[in-house]
């Protein structure tokens, strides 16, 4: 009987201790995880750090902003969705200049979340590779205009959902 | 009489997934900002959830496997079938969630896949029950079970974890859908009626899944201990 306790008590010793990596494991990965995307603000407080380092830039495409040219895009991130009530009277933004093989997907459009990945140029510009959108988990019926929109997107033809916006005006070559 | 049941009941099955189909692809509306692409929510969602059901069942039972071992052998067997069922079906399931997954998030993200917590710990996840399988197809030996079962536990220790991580974490993977906050939820009463269908068809087709294995299994159980006593007695 005395050899079954320390059975168990070894065992529980070994759950514990696993159970507790795991437990440490969350619980600093909390800080370190974060660096999935950085901030707009984030990334300016990073200081010079920011220009010699891949970043993953999360932030929302102003409206209006985006100026595509073939597969490349020059447009604003900003720190706010335009009707955010929290929005602030000068949000932190940056002009962003992608250059890619292919346009960004469909869902970057206006007041989009997206996630811009690169460099920041000493230029001022974030010099972007890739871009990516993030999607809220909200779903919402199309109204009867939005669904031309997005029998658009299903058709897949083109840049669609750009948002109407200055699409196919060209990029200034200020980039680089 | 048992195969009628089974026929009828696999009819069921097909008719209640055909109805969630329709649900999800002809009667639920258009997304308003991904169009007919979220559509693959109506599959990715309840599969993913199922998957952590049929995960949780295999952990529970190795639990009880590893319990009743000494004290109750044949409960222990019993046990062990549903240890092993669920960690198939949770596979299935959660390989369709590894396939919807990188067919949504092209279109709508602009990737395949991306490195993040939600993304990355899924596939640990699936890998883990891959490896659970592999061990019980080629390991052989009395010990196998009790090493499956640890696998099992070990792996499900994953889900809470899964579950979590776009909570915890910044992730491309988007809040959860439902509890994730303001920016979260279906609105629409359709959508939601859509998404339920689904959830429930795919869910009477696992756990008719998982009972057809357990039933398999333990008949295979009972054949081989009739082949080992037979053996001993010849001696």
């Amino acid at each position: 009987m005395a050899g079954m306790n320390r059975k168990s008590l070894r065992i529980g010793i070994a759950v514990a201790v696993v159970l507790g990596t795991i437990g440490y494991l969350a619980y600093t990965g909390q800080a370190s995880a974060k660096s999935y995307y950085v901030t707009i603000a984030e990334m300016q407080k990073m200081g010079a750090k920011a220009y010699s380092s891949d970043l993953r830039v999360e932030g929302f495409v102003k409206p209006d902003t985006i100026r595509q040219d073939g597969p490349n895009v020059r447009f604003v991130l900003t720190e706010f969705e335009s009707h955010n009530p929290k929005a602030q009277e000068n949000p932190k933004q940056i002009t962003v200049d992608y250059r890619g093989s292919e346009p960004p997907p469909d869902t970057f459009k206006n007041d989009a979340q997206a996630l811009a990945i690169g460099t920041m140029g000493e230029d001022g510009v974030f010099h972007a590779t890739q871009l990516q959108a993030k999607c809220a988990s909200k779903y919402a019926p199309a109204g009867p205009q939005q669904s031309a929109a997005g029998a658009k997107m299903a058709a897949n033809d083109g840049p669609g959902g750009v948002g109407g916006s200055a699409a196919g005006s060209g990029v200034s070559g200020a980039g680089r | 009489m048992k195969k009628l049941l089974l026929g009828a009941g696999f009819l069921g099955v097909a008719a209640l997934m055909a109805w969630g189909f329709d649900q999800a692809m002809f009667v639920a509306p258009t997304e308003a900002t991904m169009g007919d692409v979220q559509r693959i929510f109506y599959y990715h969602v309840p599969n993913a959830m199922l998957s952590f059901l049929f995960f949780a069942i295999s952990f529970v039972a190795s639990v009880l496997y590893l319990m009743w071992r000494r004290s109750a052998p044949e409960r222990a067997q019993t046990a062990d079938a549903w240890a092993l069922a669920g960690a198939e079906v949770g596979v299935v399931f959660c390989s369709v969630v590894l396939v919807t997954g990188p067919l949504w998030a092209r279109p709508v993200w602009g990737i395949w896949w991306t490195w993040d917590a939600r993304l990355t710990t899924t596939l640990i996840l699936w890998l883990i029950y891959v490896s659970y399988l592999l061990l019980r197809r080629f390991a052989e030996g009395a010990q196998t079970q009790a090493l499956a079962a640890v696998l099992s536990i070990f792996g499900a220790l994953d889900v809470p974890i899964v579950y979590m991580a776009n909570r915890w974490w910044r992730t491309q993977h988007p809040a959860p859908v439902f509890g994730g906050g303001p920016d979260s939820g279906i609105k629409d009463p359709v959508m939601l009626a859509a998404f339920g269908w689904n959830l429930l068809a795919w869910a009477v087709w696992g756990l008719m899944l998982l009972g057809v294995r357990v039933m398999v299994e333990r008949r295979k159980q009972r054949i081989e201990l009739a082949a080992s006593q037979a053996a001993l007695a010849e001696r």
